[in-house]
Protein backbone atom coordinates (compact mmCIF):
# COMPACT_ATOMS: atom_id res chain seq x y z
CA UNK A 1 0.00 0.00 0.00
CA UNK A 2 2.76 2.43 0.96
CA UNK A 3 4.49 1.73 -2.37
CA UNK A 4 1.29 2.32 -4.35
CA UNK A 5 0.76 5.62 -2.56
CA UNK A 6 4.35 6.66 -3.25
CA UNK A 7 3.92 5.83 -6.94
CA UNK A 8 0.77 8.01 -6.96
CA UNK A 9 2.71 10.87 -5.41
CA UNK A 10 5.95 10.48 -7.40
CA UNK A 11 4.27 10.09 -10.76
CA UNK A 12 2.02 13.04 -10.08
CA UNK A 13 2.07 16.10 -12.27
CA UNK A 14 0.34 19.45 -12.22
CA UNK A 15 -1.32 20.60 -9.02
CA UNK A 16 -0.29 17.54 -6.99
CA UNK A 17 3.36 18.47 -7.61
CA UNK A 18 2.67 22.04 -6.46
CA UNK A 19 1.12 20.78 -3.21
CA UNK A 20 4.43 19.00 -2.42
CA UNK A 21 2.70 16.30 -0.37
CA UNK A 22 4.33 13.85 1.98
CA UNK A 23 2.49 10.62 2.66
CA UNK A 24 2.28 9.82 6.36
CA UNK A 25 -0.25 7.01 6.26
CA UNK A 26 -1.55 4.95 3.36
CA UNK A 27 -4.00 2.18 4.20
CA UNK A 28 -7.23 1.00 2.56
CA UNK A 29 -9.14 2.49 5.50
CA UNK A 30 -7.57 5.94 5.23
CA UNK A 31 -4.69 8.14 4.16
CA UNK A 32 -2.90 10.97 5.93
CA UNK A 33 -0.91 13.55 3.99
CA UNK A 34 1.24 16.50 4.99
CA UNK A 35 1.33 19.69 2.93
CA UNK A 36 4.21 22.03 3.77
CA UNK A 37 3.32 25.67 4.29
CA UNK A 38 3.40 27.61 1.02
CA UNK A 39 2.86 31.41 0.95
CA UNK A 40 1.66 31.14 -2.67
CA UNK A 41 -1.53 29.49 -1.37
CA UNK A 42 -2.33 32.41 0.93
CA UNK A 43 -4.56 35.45 0.59
CA UNK A 44 -2.27 37.87 2.47
CA UNK A 45 1.14 39.15 1.42
CA UNK A 46 2.59 37.91 4.73
CA UNK A 47 1.68 34.40 3.66
CA UNK A 48 -0.09 33.27 6.83
CA UNK A 49 -3.76 32.88 5.86
CA UNK A 50 -4.48 30.01 3.46
CA UNK A 51 -7.17 30.45 0.82
CA UNK A 52 -10.08 28.05 1.28
CA UNK A 53 -9.66 26.81 -2.26
CA UNK A 54 -6.35 25.16 -1.49
CA UNK A 55 -7.95 23.21 1.38
CA UNK A 56 -10.67 22.10 -1.03
CA UNK A 57 -8.01 21.02 -3.54
CA UNK A 58 -6.11 19.21 -0.79
CA UNK A 59 -9.21 17.29 0.34
CA UNK A 60 -10.18 16.42 -3.25
CA UNK A 61 -6.66 15.06 -3.87
CA UNK A 62 -6.62 13.08 -0.62
CA UNK A 63 -10.03 11.58 -1.45
CA UNK A 64 -8.63 10.46 -4.79
CA UNK A 65 -5.69 8.70 -3.13
CA UNK A 66 -7.96 7.15 -0.47
CA UNK A 67 -10.15 5.70 -3.24
CA UNK A 68 -7.12 4.54 -5.14
CA UNK A 69 -6.07 2.44 -2.14
CA UNK A 70 -9.52 1.32 -1.03
CA UNK A 71 -11.19 0.26 -4.28
CA UNK A 72 -10.19 -2.97 -6.00
CA UNK A 73 -9.85 -2.97 -9.79
CA UNK A 74 -10.34 0.78 -9.94
CA UNK A 75 -10.29 1.81 -13.59
CA UNK A 76 -11.47 5.43 -13.60
CA UNK A 77 -12.89 7.85 -11.05
CA UNK A 78 -14.37 11.33 -11.22
CA UNK A 79 -15.53 13.65 -8.45
CA UNK A 80 -19.31 13.88 -8.57
CA UNK A 81 -19.73 16.41 -5.80
CA UNK A 82 -17.87 17.94 -2.94
CA UNK A 83 -18.91 19.71 0.25
CA UNK A 84 -16.40 21.60 2.37
CA UNK A 85 -16.89 23.30 5.73
CA UNK A 86 -14.35 25.89 6.84
CA UNK A 87 -14.39 25.41 10.60
CA UNK A 88 -11.88 28.04 11.68
CA UNK A 89 -9.53 30.56 10.04
CA UNK A 90 -6.67 28.78 8.25
CA UNK A 91 -4.08 31.13 9.72
CA UNK A 92 -0.67 29.62 10.51
CA UNK A 93 2.76 28.96 9.08
CA UNK A 94 2.59 25.34 10.24
CA UNK A 95 2.31 22.37 7.87
CA UNK A 96 -1.21 21.27 6.99
CA UNK A 97 -2.31 17.69 7.67
CA UNK A 98 -5.21 16.02 5.89
CA UNK A 99 -6.83 12.70 6.73
CA UNK A 100 -9.18 11.18 4.17
CA UNK A 101 -11.13 7.95 4.06
CA UNK A 102 -13.39 6.05 1.73
CA UNK A 103 -16.07 4.92 4.20
CA UNK A 104 -18.43 3.23 1.77
CA UNK A 105 -18.04 1.81 -1.70
CA UNK A 106 -20.61 0.42 -4.09
CA UNK A 107 -20.33 -0.79 -7.67
CA UNK A 108 -20.58 2.69 -9.21
CA UNK A 109 -20.19 5.18 -6.37
CA UNK A 110 -17.81 5.71 -3.44
CA UNK A 111 -18.27 7.99 -0.43
CA UNK A 112 -15.48 9.98 1.23
CA UNK A 113 -14.94 12.11 4.27
CA UNK A 114 -11.93 14.00 5.50
CA UNK A 115 -10.52 16.42 8.03
CA UNK A 116 -7.84 19.11 7.82
CA UNK A 117 -5.77 20.62 10.62
CA UNK A 118 -2.48 22.42 11.23
CA UNK A 119 0.41 20.46 12.70
CA UNK A 120 0.17 22.49 15.90
CA UNK A 121 -1.03 20.90 19.13
CA UNK A 122 -4.20 22.40 20.55
CA UNK A 123 -5.23 24.27 17.41
CA UNK A 124 -8.79 23.53 16.25
CA UNK A 125 -9.60 21.68 13.02
CA UNK A 126 -9.68 24.04 10.06
CA UNK A 127 -11.87 22.12 7.61
CA UNK A 128 -14.02 19.08 7.05
CA UNK A 129 -15.09 17.74 3.74
CA UNK A 130 -17.15 15.03 2.15
CA UNK A 131 -17.41 13.88 -1.43
CA UNK A 132 -18.91 11.29 -3.70
CA UNK A 133 -17.01 9.91 -6.65
CA UNK A 134 -18.30 8.09 -9.67
CA UNK A 135 -16.08 5.07 -10.35
CA UNK A 136 -15.59 2.41 -12.98
CA UNK A 137 -14.04 -0.92 -12.16
CA UNK A 138 -12.31 -2.92 -14.83
CA UNK A 139 -9.32 -4.80 -16.08
CA UNK A 140 -7.27 -1.65 -16.81
CA UNK A 141 -6.19 -0.78 -13.31
CA UNK A 142 -5.33 2.81 -12.45
CA UNK A 143 -2.02 1.60 -11.05
CA UNK A 144 -1.00 0.23 -14.46
CA UNK A 145 -1.92 3.55 -16.07
CA UNK A 146 0.03 5.32 -13.36
CA UNK A 147 3.10 3.24 -14.10
CA UNK A 148 2.91 3.94 -17.81
CA UNK A 149 1.27 7.31 -18.34
CA UNK A 150 0.99 9.11 -15.03
CA UNK A 151 -2.05 9.29 -12.79
CA UNK A 152 -5.32 9.21 -14.70
CA UNK A 153 -8.54 9.74 -12.85
CA UNK B 1 -15.10 49.59 -8.23
CA UNK B 2 -14.27 49.42 -11.92
CA UNK B 3 -13.11 46.23 -13.60
CA UNK B 4 -9.50 47.49 -13.67
CA UNK B 5 -9.56 48.41 -9.98
CA UNK B 6 -10.93 44.98 -9.12
CA UNK B 7 -8.26 43.32 -11.24
CA UNK B 8 -5.57 45.34 -9.43
CA UNK B 9 -7.03 44.23 -6.07
CA UNK B 10 -6.99 40.60 -7.17
CA UNK B 11 -3.35 40.82 -8.20
CA UNK B 12 -2.38 41.69 -4.62
CA UNK B 13 -3.57 38.27 -3.44
CA UNK B 14 -0.87 35.57 -3.75
CA UNK B 15 -3.30 32.68 -4.31
CA UNK B 16 -5.19 34.66 -6.96
CA UNK B 17 -1.86 35.16 -8.75
CA UNK B 18 -1.24 31.41 -8.43
CA UNK B 19 -4.58 30.77 -10.18
CA UNK B 20 -3.91 33.54 -12.69
CA UNK B 21 -7.45 34.57 -13.59
CA UNK B 22 -8.70 37.86 -15.06
CA UNK B 23 -11.90 39.75 -14.35
CA UNK B 24 -13.85 40.00 -17.61
CA UNK B 25 -16.92 41.84 -16.38
CA UNK B 26 -18.11 43.21 -13.06
CA UNK B 27 -21.77 43.97 -12.47
CA UNK B 28 -23.64 44.99 -9.33
CA UNK B 29 -24.66 41.42 -8.56
CA UNK B 30 -22.20 39.33 -10.54
CA UNK B 31 -18.58 38.81 -11.56
CA UNK B 32 -17.35 37.08 -14.71
CA UNK B 33 -13.74 35.87 -14.86
CA UNK B 34 -11.60 33.72 -17.12
CA UNK B 35 -8.47 31.67 -16.53
CA UNK B 36 -5.99 30.22 -19.02
CA UNK B 37 -4.79 26.71 -18.26
CA UNK B 38 -1.26 26.28 -16.93
CA UNK B 39 0.57 23.07 -15.93
CA UNK B 40 0.01 23.77 -12.24
CA UNK B 41 -3.79 23.60 -12.76
CA UNK B 42 -3.77 20.05 -14.05
CA UNK B 43 -5.24 17.17 -12.06
CA UNK B 44 -5.38 14.49 -14.74
CA UNK B 45 -2.36 14.65 -17.07
CA UNK B 46 -3.68 11.84 -19.29
CA UNK B 47 -6.53 14.00 -20.57
CA UNK B 48 -4.93 17.35 -19.52
CA UNK B 49 -7.92 18.13 -17.31
CA UNK B 50 -8.08 20.80 -14.64
CA UNK B 51 -7.86 19.53 -11.06
CA UNK B 52 -11.31 19.62 -9.45
CA UNK B 53 -9.78 21.63 -6.61
CA UNK B 54 -8.64 24.31 -9.07
CA UNK B 55 -12.10 24.62 -10.61
CA UNK B 56 -13.53 24.93 -7.09
CA UNK B 57 -10.80 27.44 -6.14
CA UNK B 58 -11.56 29.64 -9.16
CA UNK B 59 -15.27 29.59 -8.32
CA UNK B 60 -14.58 30.41 -4.65
CA UNK B 61 -12.23 33.24 -5.65
CA UNK B 62 -14.75 34.76 -8.06
CA UNK B 63 -17.54 34.33 -5.50
CA UNK B 64 -15.50 36.18 -2.88
CA UNK B 65 -14.75 39.00 -5.35
CA UNK B 66 -18.48 39.39 -6.07
CA UNK B 67 -19.03 40.03 -2.36
CA UNK B 68 -16.01 42.28 -1.84
CA UNK B 69 -16.90 44.29 -4.90
CA UNK B 70 -20.32 45.19 -3.58
CA UNK B 71 -19.55 46.07 -0.03
CA UNK B 72 -15.88 46.91 -0.10
CA UNK B 73 -15.26 44.01 2.23
CA UNK B 74 -11.68 43.03 1.67
CA UNK B 75 -11.78 39.52 2.92
CA UNK B 76 -15.15 37.78 3.24
CA UNK B 77 -14.77 34.66 5.36
CA UNK B 78 -15.79 31.44 3.62
CA UNK B 79 -18.19 29.30 5.68
CA UNK B 80 -18.89 26.36 3.42
CA UNK B 81 -19.36 25.30 -0.16
CA UNK B 82 -20.86 22.63 -2.32
CA UNK B 83 -19.66 21.89 -5.83
CA UNK B 84 -21.26 19.67 -8.46
CA UNK B 85 -18.86 18.43 -11.12
CA UNK B 86 -20.81 18.05 -14.33
CA UNK B 87 -18.15 17.48 -17.02
CA UNK B 88 -14.35 17.26 -17.12
CA UNK B 89 -12.69 20.67 -17.55
CA UNK B 90 -10.25 20.06 -20.39
CA UNK B 91 -7.46 22.00 -22.14
CA UNK B 92 -8.32 25.64 -22.74
CA UNK B 93 -9.82 28.64 -21.04
CA UNK B 94 -12.02 28.17 -17.98
CA UNK B 95 -14.73 30.76 -17.34
CA UNK B 96 -16.48 31.30 -14.02
CA UNK B 97 -19.42 33.51 -13.15
CA UNK B 98 -20.54 34.27 -9.61
CA UNK B 99 -24.01 35.62 -8.91
CA UNK B 100 -25.14 36.97 -5.55
CA UNK B 101 -28.29 35.07 -4.51
CA UNK B 102 -28.77 36.78 -1.18
CA UNK B 103 -26.92 39.52 0.62
CA UNK B 104 -27.61 39.97 4.27
CA UNK B 105 -25.87 42.06 6.87
CA UNK B 106 -23.83 39.12 8.12
CA UNK B 107 -24.12 36.40 5.49
CA UNK B 108 -23.97 36.10 1.74
CA UNK B 109 -25.01 33.25 -0.49
CA UNK B 110 -23.33 33.10 -3.90
CA UNK B 111 -24.06 30.81 -6.82
CA UNK B 112 -21.32 30.02 -9.32
CA UNK B 113 -21.02 28.29 -12.64
CA UNK B 114 -17.90 27.32 -14.60
CA UNK B 115 -17.74 26.45 -18.29
CA UNK B 116 -15.37 26.34 -21.23
CA UNK B 117 -16.54 26.75 -24.83
CA UNK B 118 -20.28 26.61 -24.31
CA UNK B 119 -22.22 28.30 -21.49
CA UNK B 120 -24.94 25.69 -22.01
CA UNK B 121 -22.49 22.94 -21.09
CA UNK B 122 -21.16 23.88 -17.64
CA UNK B 123 -18.26 21.89 -16.18
CA UNK B 124 -19.21 22.68 -12.58
CA UNK B 125 -21.69 24.55 -10.44
CA UNK B 126 -21.14 25.78 -6.93
CA UNK B 127 -22.88 27.32 -3.94
CA UNK B 128 -20.77 29.34 -1.50
CA UNK B 129 -21.61 30.95 1.85
CA UNK B 130 -19.53 33.77 3.28
CA UNK B 131 -19.50 35.55 6.61
CA UNK B 132 -19.21 39.29 6.10
CA UNK B 133 -18.49 40.45 9.64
Amino acid sequence: MARIAEVWNERAQGLITELNLQIERSEPDGVQLRMPHNPEFCVDEDGTLLHGGILTALLDSAFGLANFLAVENLDTMATLDLRIEYLSPAQSRADVIVFAECYRQTRHVVFNSGRVWFDTPGQPEIARGSATFSIMRGANSLLDKLNTKGPGQ
Amino acid sequence: MTRDELQAQCEKIPFFRFLGFSIVEAGDTFILACMEQSDRHIGNPVIQAYHGGITASLMEAVASVSVSHNWAILRPKPINLTVDYLRPALVGTLYARAEILKKGRRMASIETVAWQKDTERPVAKGLFHFLLV
